[in-house]
């Protein structure tokens, strides 16, 4: 290490930590044609396992919003052999733990397990992927409990702003509503419903399973094999979403929750998807805009003013389109000036760019960072899974950072003129109405809903 | 009567966990505990400052001063002054937060292993020389606020948290909220900020934990070079636990514009260091870990009665609680609910676990704790929880070895001395018609004003 004084002013410009590979894959495919990639990582004795199938909720059925998502975890709730509690038992008793995500594109199956118990947790998950039963009690159970969360939905500002947003902003678009869908719809789901989601939708075809940690590559492909053979099903390629359309701008949508002292703030317009050659000068422009901790935004609107304790602005990106947005939130009162000063500190950027010194603190910040997105083997796991499934390239995690650092100030002043609202963005508010509307004058057109629209 | 478990004395650590942990410790002559372990893995550092100062330590008219505190650290010191400490971080691959419990104040940083030295120079100068001025203080409360509204006001748990704390504790500092009550933090000044500072942020109230990427011996001559300039501060007066004995069940009831009810109940629980507190750790575990958990298949899947249970039992350095929190349906009865798992704790009592259920909860504990041990966050962040609540990081090593050895005949004397109903503290929030919305011209209709 360097002596003192050189080393808290002046740092050489690329990065002095070591290269960051990702552990050797191995891959195959079973006989019933499902990728499998294995990498073998230490020290601690355990494994874990994501599989992936290209099933997200921008699939769902047109009137059975959230049916994806609701499929997915219902599946551990019985399958041919065994009952809900018997799979329970299997998994909690050896300390492992089992877990489903879904956003627009995907459904992910996450198992962690301790080493030991590798060979009989990959065997349930293959058999919860393949033979679920879909048991018409738990189906009616968990179907009411969803029914229950919307109404209790309906008590967080955060998640209700966050319904809103997501449906003004995309629209008709197949990624325009919830992931869990809404209660109108959910309300009509039946075990028939699921068990043609699952048959149609879910299959080896269109899946990948990545298994990472203290276990042997060879052990991992051959129980694949065992546990996922004579799986069928679900399509033959990846189901193909429909291009983006023109999403909504310029106007306000006020959601109307009368008990609150503060308001919830989104604001959005449009972004790119995943794999976009903008993606690099996008994030690290976006870094000084509203990424890391002493990003403009929160250095005008959280330590100049204390307007709110939090705010950051984003690239949200999926398999075919994006959005760029801004959330926080603020006390009642303030909530135009809220909106004003974060979208003056937007228009400096579009309209100056960043500065140099700006650009290089923001890739030495991303860079530095990036190593610890591959500390545990559910990242890994993880981010093996996105590199494929995205076509991300097999040197994504290898070349990040030498990406990062090539990124010049020209780059990032195109992609702020072109995604920082070029057009005037989406406003969706949540907050006491009575007292926010009158705020408003002169942002745009000011349409007022009540929340429980959004249960 | 059950045996004890096992004494700390008799405690085996566990061995996989012993590889992991091949710790270098040293103490400044100014006090500062040091604990340095090298994980090569990825060319990543993280770096814990625990203060043994919380809520706990504070009085009414300065409650949240820990809280409001923990955000002036980042606020400028003599050598990096305002915003200059995330700045020179950020830009040199690293990133920093804090949290504020009732025990504690945690200091972290995650960064690339090159910035190391940077890293303790900026930790350092908060420490021996921060500046507190008057326009950060001001700014600051309003986010402070503002972080209020948004974890208590505005939101159901939060507001029952709050309303039970005063329930359950007549005495003891863990009665306010660790953010404060809101008329304190609009008053704390600047003084008390600086008087709270020079009682609590000397070297020899902290510890410091770095993981990661690092030369152990090299690092250590680091934090000597930064840190070893910085004076011992005097002894914290140590916090006196008047908490009277509770004679009986104390309720409270909120009324909230809510769409359905909801129960918080609280039992009061030993300290940490009670040896008691492992066995509730396996407890917690059995009742509410998992789907198939007693809890969770008894009131969400067989009775359907709750939407969700959790149970969280957190250890504190004085007696704690055992927390259920129970989400319920529109149209729940709680008093139902509260039966049905008042119910189920005295079948605990009464019969225990199943021999299957107490394996379980331990083979869950063991693959929890190795999971946790995962990042060089979660291992500095284990060494410094365990040492500011067990005393000791070591005692952490051994915890699977206690799991291992607990029985049911101990569980059952467990389950008996705190599920008792004198113990009990109850809040339920009870729905309220929503907002009285007539007369409110921006609500009057949902069509398009222009």
């Amino acid at each position: 290490m360097a002596a003192r004084k050189s080393t808290t002013q002046k740092k050489p410009a690329a990065p002095a930590t070591s290269a960051l590979m990702l552990p050797a894959l191995h891959e195959s495919t079973t006989s019933s044609g499902l990728t499998v990639l294995a990498a073998e990582r230490g020290p601690l004795p355990l494994v874990a396992m994501r599989l992936v199938v290209r099933a997200g909720s921008a699939v769902d059925p047109k009137d059975k919003h959230g049916l994806a998502d609701f499929t997915a975890r219902l599946m551990r709730r019985g399958t041919l052999k065994r009952s809900a509690d018997e799979i329970d038992e299997a998994i909690e008793f050896v300390g492992a733990s089992f877990s489903v995500g879904s956003n627009e594109d995907l459904l992910s199956f996450f198992v962690t397990t301790p080493a030991e118990h590798f060979p009989a947790m990959i065997g349930l998950l293959g058999e919860i992927l393949r033979e679920p039963s879909f048991p018409e009690r738990e189906v009616a159970l968990a179907r009411e409990r969803t029914l229950a969360g919307f109404a209790n939905d309906l008590d967080d500002p955060s998640t209700i702003a966050d319904r809103a947003f997501t449906r003004a902003l995309w629209g008709g678009h197949p990624y325009g509503h919830d992931i869990g869908g809404s209660s109108a719809h959910v309300r009509t789901f039946t075990r028939e419903d699921l068990v043609r989601f699952h048959g149609e939708r879910l299959g080896p075809k269109v899946a990948l399973l990545s298994v990472v940690g203290a276990v042997d590559p060879k052990l991992v492909l051959d129980e694949a094999e065992k546990a996922f053979a004579g799986w069928t099903g679900g399509p033959e390629v990846a189901p193909r979403i429909a291009e983006l359309g023109k999403m909504a701008s310029g106007r306000i949508l006020l959601v109307d929750k009368p008990d609150q002292t503060q308001t919830q703030v989104r604001i959005g317009g449009p972004g790119f998807r995943m794999g976009h050659p903008d993606y690099f000068p996008s994030t690290a422009m976006n870094n000084v805009l509203g990424g890391g901790f002493t990003s403009r935004l929160v250095n005008e609107v959280r330590v100049e003013r204390g307007l709110t304790y939090g705010i950051s602005s984003y690239f949200d990106m999926l398999n075919v389109g994006g959005v760029f947005a801004i959330s926080t939130f603020t006390q009642t009162e303030r909530t135009r000036e809220m909106i004003d000063v974060t979208l003056a500190e937007v228009a400096k950027v579009r309209e100056g760019g960043i500065g140099a010194a700006e650009l290089k603190k923001a890739q030495r910040y991303l860079a530095g960072l990036y190593p610890m997105r591959t500390e545990t083997n559910e990242s890994v796991a993880s981010i093996i899974g996105d590199i494929r499934v995205h076509a991300l390239g097999d040197d994504w995690v290898e070349k990040f950072r030498e990406r990062l650092h090539a990124v010049k100030p020209r780059q990032t002043l195109e992609v702020a003129a072109k995604y920082l609202f070029p057009n005037p963005p989406l406003i969706v508010l949540l907050g006491k109405a009575s007292a926010v509307k009158k705020q408003l004058k002169g942002l745009g057109s000011v349409k007022v809903v009540p929340a429980s629209d959004y249960e | 009567m059950a045996k004890a478990p096992a004494k700390p004395a008799a405690r085996k650590a566990d061995p996989v966990l012993l590889s992991l942990f091949d710790v270098q410790e040293a103490t400044l002559p100014n006090g500062l505990r040091v604990r340095l372990l090298a994980n090569h893995q990825t060319p990543v550092v993280s770096l814990y400052t625990f203060f043994q100062v919380g809520s706990r330590n504070e009085r009414p008219g300065i409650t949240g001063i820990s809280h409001l505190f923990e955000h002036m650290m980042f606020n400028g010191a003599k050598k990096y002054g305002p915003k200059k400490f995330d700045q020179t971080l950020e830009s040199n691959g690293g990133r920093s937060n804090a949290y504020t419990s009732t025990d504690m104040t945690v200091y972290y940083e995650d960064f690339a292993s090159d910035a190391l030295e940077t890293v303790l120079d900026l930790e350092s100068d908060r420490m021996r020389s921060l500046r507190i001025n008057d326009v950060a203080l001001q700014s600051e409360r309003q986010v402070v606020l503002e972080e209020r509204r948004v974890r208590v006001d505005n939101d159901i748990t939060g507001i029952m948290d709050e309303e039970l704390g005063t329930l359950v504790w007549k005495a003891h500092a863990y009665r306010w909220p660790v953010i404060g009550w809101q008329k304190d933090i609009e008053n704390i000044s600047r003084q008390d900020c600086e008087q709270y500072f020079r009682t609590y942020y000397a070297p020899n109230n902290a510890v410091l934990y770095i993981v990661g990427d690092i030369d152990p011996k090299k690092t250590l001559a680091l934090v000597r070079k930064y840190y070893g300039d910085i004076p011992k501060g005097p002894t914290p007066a140590p916090v006196l636990d008047a908490e009277p004995e509770q004679k009986g069940e104390r309720r409270a009831e909120v009324r909230h514009p809510a769409q359905s009810p909801a129960l918080m109940i609280a039992y009061r629980g030993p300290a940490a260091r009670d040896e008691d507190t492992l066995l509730l750790d396996v407890i917690q575990y059995a009742l509410a870990k998992g789907e198939g958990s007693r809890l969770t298949k008894k009131l969400v899947y067989d009775t359907q009665l709750a939407v969700s249970v959790g149970v969280d039992w957190g250890w504190r350095v004085d007696p704690g609680i055992i927390l259920f929190f129970l989400e319920l349906k529109p149209d729940s009865d709680p008093r139902k609910v509260e039966e049905a798992l008042y119910a189920e704790l005295e079948r605990l009592v009464a019969e225990g676990l199943t021999e299957r259920e107490l394996q379980k909860a331990k083979n869950n504990l063991r693959a929890d704790h190795l999971r946790e041990l995962a990042t060089n966050s979660g291992r500095a962040h284990a060494m410094g929880h365990y040492e500011a609540l067990l005393g000791s990081w070591r005692d952490g090593l051994s915890l699977p070895s206690v799991y291992a050895a607990a029985t049911n005949e101990q569980v059952r004397a467990v389950a008996a001395k705190y599920f008792a109903p004198e113990r009990r503290s109850v809040v339920t929030v009870r729905p309220t018609a929503p907002v009285d919305r007539a007369g409110d011209e921006a609500a009057v209709d949902a069509k398009e004003v222009a």
